[in-house]
């Protein structure tokens, strides 16, 4: 069972936030009788739409009988399917509840008779019926919505999300730094759906989860947009081409930036594409320091043609040949060595504070020095001693 | 602290008339410490020639022997954005010096470091502390340092140390430690200090643990050994056509190592004289490592810098020349 089911709130009070929308729902539910609105539960994905009406449902003790508008998409699959229970008022049974989830999803060009059913049996049914929809504004639900009561639900807020996250990694019995699950939860953007599901793709491979584990999630996640936009820049001779691959990308300009510098030397083959390649990566680095020296945001276009077109246009003839592009061997190196450079810098800093100068000074001015004279075994004991007696 | 003895810290002057050299600046500050009254100040100059030293020897004389407690110590690289540094100076700022002078001092190592928008706010926070706290901001160039901070300190230029001053502090170290030294040795210590007072007592000492008689040879194999070592391996790699493997060791240096761009730049420069290359190649390829040097000043990213100069190697390799 995935996780979304496992932990999906059964009764109102496990819902998160959403009080309002579950009060309006309940009024409604509450006064229906045939010839009532129907209710259009609307609002951005995972925010509880479904789960708020299985509530409902779970409750009121209510028969929930579920559909997904996008499983028929004609009239007459709505009516085979449906048509005939929903005239049919229950008497020996359990009240029913109807769920038409994605409406929105439902209204395409060919589906115009879908739209008109669905309205004909709002009209028609004995039982009460739920649409869902992300936007209800949407022109093709533009004839449904007269037969609706419309509710707003809200997005979710980040910390109600990271809190979700910690009960079920608490559940789970998972270890996971907060920071992790509020970097989780802010990716979702309130989705409690997709948070759950990252979460999950993370704690079913380790019951420990760090840092590091997060960014390969990511990286699968958005890995296509990237290679896409590497291939274009890579493959093409046209200026266009190039600086257009970029706006599929969904990552920041820097980590592109070095997406294109760690695979220029894997693409290109002359040495002379290469020096002119990294040229024009030089100059659109100095336009985003620049950029951000001087705040002067309209450099930042140069920036993103060098780095761009300029790499493109560094080539005679593209290459025909397939590159697998590689992450940037900078960033993995700094991921790999970040024990190993806490602790340099845990000692430079001590040093620093009796030579009266900065990390990098120790670093850069007296190290290389020190290490000639660690070789006079009296030095080195006296050196060793001060790292000891100010670890504490 | 004391038993660690290293020399550059061992034989920093204690007192404003043991500064070497810095007379102009000197002879004014000690007016403000007579006055027990300082201005805002700030200090732009070279490394190692005295700044920091010029401030903690006001500190000093003004707070004697309980200096360290009225004296903040900070730079801008070490520490995470301006916030923290503003958080440490209130701290240290809210209460008042102990003793007759109304004051704390707080010395602001490698200003130039933050950007303007962080020197905005850094400004607003002397104004809040202007009753409590004098500044002391230190910086190699004054031109990253933005006006209106300028406009509120006293800009003292510190001057490149000439070859007789650093021969002063040479002496100095070498009577307090009795050492034995050859002339040319010192000459040597001159030439390769360029006006650094910090480096030459770290080369000083480097080559007394090499030999107890210093002469220039143990000079120059200690200040051959402080070198970056890979940086020779690197462009061999690079010149003969393993970009990829150059590529590999920079990121090494610079990034898990630490080391610094410039140096790496400035020991390119060195050993290009030595490489396997005519006179006329040598030259096309300083030519390019002034300008991505010059890059680099301009705020430019280390890594990328580097290796676009590395790219520029590729192109003497042999088997490219061939094409």
């Amino acid at each position: 069972m995935s996780w979304v089911s496992r932990y999906r709130p059964r009764s109102f009070k496990e819902v998160l936030d959403q009080k309002e929308a579950i009060e309006t729902l309940m009024a409604w539910y509450k006064n229906w009788k045939p010839g009532s609105k129907a209710m259009l539960l609307y609002g951005p994905p995972g925010c509880g739409k479904t789960v708020i009406v299985e509530a409902l449902a779970q409750e009121e003790g209510l028969d929930l009988i579920e559909m997904n508008a996008s499983d028929f998409r004609s009239a007459e699959a709505i009516e085979a399917r449906i048509g005939r229970s929903m005239a049919q008022a229950s008497i020996f049974q359990r009240p029913k509840l109807f769920l038409i989830d994605e409406v929105d999803g439902l209204a395409g060009e060919e589906d115009r008779g879908g739209v008109g059913a669905i309205i004909q049996i709002i009209k028609g049914s004995k039982h009460p019926i739920v649409l869902t929809a992300n936007d209800p504004y949407n022109e093709r639900l533009r004839t449904i919505r007269p037969y609706c009561q419309l509710v707003r639900m809200r997005r979710l807020g980040i910390r109600d999300v990271q809190r979700y996250l910690e009960r079920i990694a608490e559940l789970e019995g998972l270890s996971i730094d907060e920071s992790v699950l509020k970097i989780i939860a802010s990716r979702s953007q309130g989705d409690l759906r997709s948070a759950i599901n990252d979460l999950e793709v993370l704690g079913r491979g380790s019951r420990i989860i760090r840092d590091e584990d997060l960014s390969s999630l990511g990286f699968r996640e958005r890995q296509t947009d990237i290679f896409e936009a590497l291939q274009a820049i890579f493959k093409t001779k046209s200026l266009m081409t190039a600086k257009l691959s970029l706006n599929e990308v969904d990552k920041d300009l820097e980590e592109v930036f070095w997406w294109i510098e760690n695979n220029i030397a894997e693409e290109y083959e002359d040495p002379l594409e290469i020096a002119k390649a990294f040229d024009a990566l030089s100059k659109a680095d100095l336009f985003m320091s620049r950029v951000i020296f001087r705040q002067n945001w309209k450099l930042q276009a140069y920036a993103v043609d060098l780095m761009t077109g300029g790499v493109a246009l560094a080539k005679r003839e593209p290459y025909r040949k397939f590159t697998r592009y590689t992450y940037p061997s900078n960033i993995a190196l700094l991921g790999r060595t970040k024990g190993e450079r806490s602790e340099a810098l845990k000692a430079l800093g001590k040093l620093g504070s009796i030579l009266h100068c900065s990390r990098r000074k120790v670093r850069a001015e007296f190290l290389p020095y020190l290490k000639i004279m660690a070789k006079r075994p009296d030095f080195k004991e006296r050196l060793d001693a001060f790292m000891e007696a100010s670890e504490d | 602290m004391d038993s660690l003895e290293i020399w550059a810290e061992k034989y920093r002057p204690r007192k404003l008339d043991d500064v070497i050299n810095q007379r102009h600046v000197v002879e004014r500050v000690k007016v403000f410490v007579k006055e027990r009254n300082i201005p805002h100040m700030l200090y732009a100059g070279p490394p190692g020639s005295g700044k920091t030293t010029v401030a903690l020897c006001i500190s000093e004389e003004l707070f004697g022997s309980a200096w360290r407690q009225s004296t903040l110590e900070t730079n801008a690289s070490d520490e995470r954005g301006i916030n923290v540094i503003r958080q440490k100076i209130k701290d240290f700022a809210r209460t008042r010096a102990i003793g007759d002078v109304p004051f704390k001092i707080i010395v602001l190592d490698e200003a130039d470091a933050l950007t303007p928008e962080a020197q905005q706010a850094l400004r607003r926070t002397m104004e809040t502390f202007t009753r409590t706290a004098r500044f002391i901001l230190c910086c190699n160039y004054s031109s990253r340092v933005i006006e209106p901070i300028q406009s509120r300190c006293a800009v003292f230029r510190f001057r490149p140390l000439s070859g007789d001053d650093v021969r002063a502090y040479v002496m100095r170290i070498v009577q307090g430690e009795g050492l034995k030294i050859t002339d040319k040795a010192i000459e040597a210590i001159i030439y390769f200090a360029q006006g650094d007072l910090r480096k030459a007592a770290n080369l000083l000492q480097a080559s007394a643990a090499l030999s107890r008689e210093i002469d220039e040879s143990s000079i120059y194999e200690a200040a051959s050994q402080a070198r970056p070592e890979d940086v020779r391996l690197m462009l061999e790699k690079a010149l003969s056509g393993h970009f990829q493997e150059a590529r590999e060791i920079l990121q090494d240096m610079l990034l898990r190592q630490g080391l610094m761009g410039e140096d790496l730049i400035r020991e390119i420069h060195r050993q290009v004289y030595s490489l396997d290359l005519t006179d006329e190649e040598k030259v096309q390829l300083i030519d390019k490592i002034g300008e991505y040097d010059f890059r680099l000043t301009e705020g430019g990213n280390e890594l990328i810098q580097l290796e676009a100069l590395l790219a520029q190697f590729l192109l003497f390799s042999k088997a490219h020349k061939r094409r």
